[in-house]
């Protein structure tokens, strides 16, 4: 029973190719309007979950179970912003989420400001981030070569910096930059650490920056105006646990309003975030963005598909006597219906499957562009051809329950 | 008036069709069974807004071993009574029972079952199909039984051997004069082993020469037990068969033995 099923599919297939051979412009041409939808929309899919993949990554490399406190006036996520609502968020306001905050391990206080660093003729702009020993810990950074930013350096307000393997390549190229004399923003410094390479994080590229002791940020750079003696410009709070980062976010929140007196109904004068909020937001624009991109490639495939269903409306009627005359040898209408959806998956999946591969050659070629990775495995593959096999049995499902429904004498008398 | 046959049942469908799809009709002698059993048959068509009788009010049996010529002017119903017993169309009034099942009671699947089983069709224009070998061709109903490759193949090379056609085998239609195309016609219908043979201006599209070796072909397979029923509007060849059938609208007009029955020399 099995085997004359497989065996009856079988000659259907055949009977398909015979059929598509006969025609066979016709049928490359209807194969292509397949071919470019399934094309589009397998590497949307792709492109999407790269994006997704590389963000979430970015992300990631920030350090996990952390929440971000900016002295930035918190409106919610559509809220106006009014210009004069001033930040809020100091030093002693990180001690006391240090020492008040169940959970917390460590809090990186930082303070940030775009500099020239110039050493030996050469010269970079770089992002000096004064910082505190809590920082690399909260982040997971590591030195390559030399060391980090101690609590000595800051309690001394050294003139030492860890650079960025970036800043490092650019100022001293192959050779060891650590003892080297660096002047930043005309202020000499001495390099004592080459932190390890970590790529993009959401502030930025993480491999371009230079860290300094927060002290000494404070004592050589003139900072922005309307900041306090301990003002902060970012803080990060690392946790122990995801749990008790989400109690340890709305507790930080209590304790800042507490410590600022906001009243009910007033805007916070801070804004916390989570790394799962970061997540779930670039999450949120990927999905959005994915959507988009495999909403109108799925355009393209519609049209494909209306195409298969025109092909093979124009097949039912030109072969309507042969259909007349199958009937009259003992075709059941499932038969004939089976015949014509056959046709259709096989002209689907030949598509699919040449959409699929050039989509694969594509997607080769665009990661170098895009520079993230642009996945097409064996999931995205199986799901390509079930996929256009499918689009196939759906527009190709009417006109074959329509051959299915001539009467088989008016389609034997049909010339 | 149906109480004069016997009682119709399912099991005779199921009797027939063997579990393995084989076809069981012991019985090829003439049977208290007639082949086929029209009571009163009427076929109406609506033609702009007119009603048209083209078979209007046919009685007739044929039994099993018979050849039959069903003869008529272009109109005159034979080809829409033809239509009916071999399973393309229904009657609208009366009855058809075809090996004592009546038509009307079966569904498109049963009628599609009927015609692959019992029936074997012959058309004017043989009906092949293009860019397709003899032995395929020959094969096709037996796709619509379930047979595997290796059965189908096997049957259609020993049908087209009977007709003379071994060493035609992969010809396709293009390749094949009108004669051995209708011979391949012929064995793709006795490929299913059919009760009776329907052929519809068989040699319509043939020269008189043709036309002879085909109906001595109808003759000797008539000779081996298989009902032949022809239709054809030429005098001529009517008189190959052993009982004339002629109609006239929608109504038969004379039945009758062939008297002076042709005979093709073999």
């Amino acid at each position: 029973m099995i085997a004359a099923t497989i065996s009856s599919w079988l000659i259907n297939i055949a009977i398909a190719f015979t059929a598509l051979r006969t025609n066979l412009m016709r049928s490359m041409l209807t194969t292509l309007g397949v071919l470019i939808g399934v094309f589009a929309v397998i590497l949307a899919v792709a492109i999407g979950q790269g994006a997704k993949a590389s963000i979430i990554d970015s992300i990631s490399s920030l350090g996990s179970n952390m929440a971000i406190i900016v002295p930035i006036p918190d409106t919610g996520e559509n809220g106006p912003r009014r210009s004069s609502d001033r930040g809020r968020l100091s030093e002693r306001d990180a001690l006391a989420i240090a020492r008040q905050i169940p959970g917390v391990v460590d809090i990186a206080p930082q303070l940030r400001q775009s500099v020239q660093i110039v050493s030996a003729g050469r010269n970079a702009a770089t992002s000096a981030t004064g910082i505190t020993p809590g920082y690399p810990k909260v982040t997971n950074l590591n030195v390559d070569t030399g060391r980090l930013i101690s609590e000595a350096d800051v309690r001394s307000a050294a003139r030492v910096v860890t650079l960025g393997p970036d800043v490092a390549k650019k100022l001293f190229g192959a050779g060891s930059p650590i003892g080297q004399q660096v002047r930043m923003n005309k202020v000499p410094f001495t390099v004592i650490g080459i932190l390890e390479p970590k790529g993009d994080g959401p502030g930025g590229n993480l491999d371009d920056i230079a860290l300094i002791p927060i002290t000494t940020m404070r004592q050589r750079f003139a900072m922005t105006a309307g900041q306090g003696p301990d003002d902060l410009q970012v803080l990060y709070v690392g946790f122990d646990s995801a749990d008790s980062l989400t109690t340890g976010r709305k507790q930080i929140i209590e304790l800042m309003q507490d410590r600022y007196r906001v009243p009910k109904g007033e805007f916070n004068p801070f804004t916390v975030r989570t790394t799962e909020e970061f997540m779930e937001t670039a999450g949120t624009i990927t999905g959005i963005l994915q959507a988009l991109l495999v909403g109108i490639a799925s355009i393209s495939l519609l049209v494909g598909g209306i195409g298969i269903m025109n092909i093979m409306l124009v097949s039912v009627t030109e072969r309507t006597r042969e259909i007349g005359l199958r009937m009259a040898l003992g075709a059941r209408r499932r038969d004939i219906r089976n015949q014509f959806l056959v046709e259709a998956a096989v002209l689907c999946v030949i598509g699919g499957a040449i959409g699929l591969t050039l989509a694969a050659i594509a997607a080769y070629y665009l990661e170098p562009v895009v520079e993230f990775p642009v996945p097409i495995g064996a999931g995205t593959s199986i799901f390509a051809i079930v996929f256009s096999a499918t689009i196939g049995l759906l527009f190709g499902g009417y006109p074959a329950v329509r051959a299915s429904r001539l009467s088989p004498i008016e389609a034997l008398r049909s010339e | 008036m149906s109480q004069s046959t016997p009682p119709l049942d399912a099991t005779s469908l199921i009797k027939d069709y063997g579990p393995g799809g084989e076809t069981v009709h012991a019985v090829n002698a003439v049977t208290s069974t007639p082949l086929l059993d029209a009571r009163d048959l009427i076929k109406d068509y609506v033609l702009g807004g007119e009603t048209v009788h083209a078979v209007n009010g046919v009685t007739l049996a044929i039994n099993r071993g018979e050849f039959v010529a069903i003869m008529g002017a272009s109109g005159s119903g034979k080809s829409t009574f033809m239509n009916m017993i071999g399973c393309l169309d229904v009657p609208t009034a009366g009855r058809l029972l075809i090996d004592g099942i009546d038509i009307a009671t079966l569904d498109s699947d049963a009628l599609a079952e009927i015609r692959n089983r019992k029936i074997g069709f012959v058309f004017q224009q043989f009906n092949l199909l293009n860019r397709t070998t003899a032995l395929d061709n020959v094969a096709v109903p037996l796709i619509y039984r379930g047979a595997s490759s290796a059965e189908r193949r096997a049957a259609a090379q020993a049908k087209l051997e009977d007709m003379g056609l071994g060493n035609r085998l992969d010809h396709t239609p293009a390749k094949l004069s009108g004669g051995q195309q209708q011979r391949v016609a012929i064995a793709r219908a006795l490929v299913t082993e059919p009760l009776v043979l329907l052929a519809d201006e068989p040699t319509g599209a043939l020269d008189s020469q043709t036309s002879e070796d085909i109906m001595g072909i109808f003759q000797k397979l008539n000779d081996d037990g298989i009902t032949i029923i022809v239709v054809t509007h030429e005098a001529e060849i009517a008189e190959y068969a052993a009982r004339r059938i002629v109609f006239r609208d929608g109504k038969v007009i004379e039945d009758a033995s062939v008297t002076n029955r042709r005979a093709v020399a073999r």
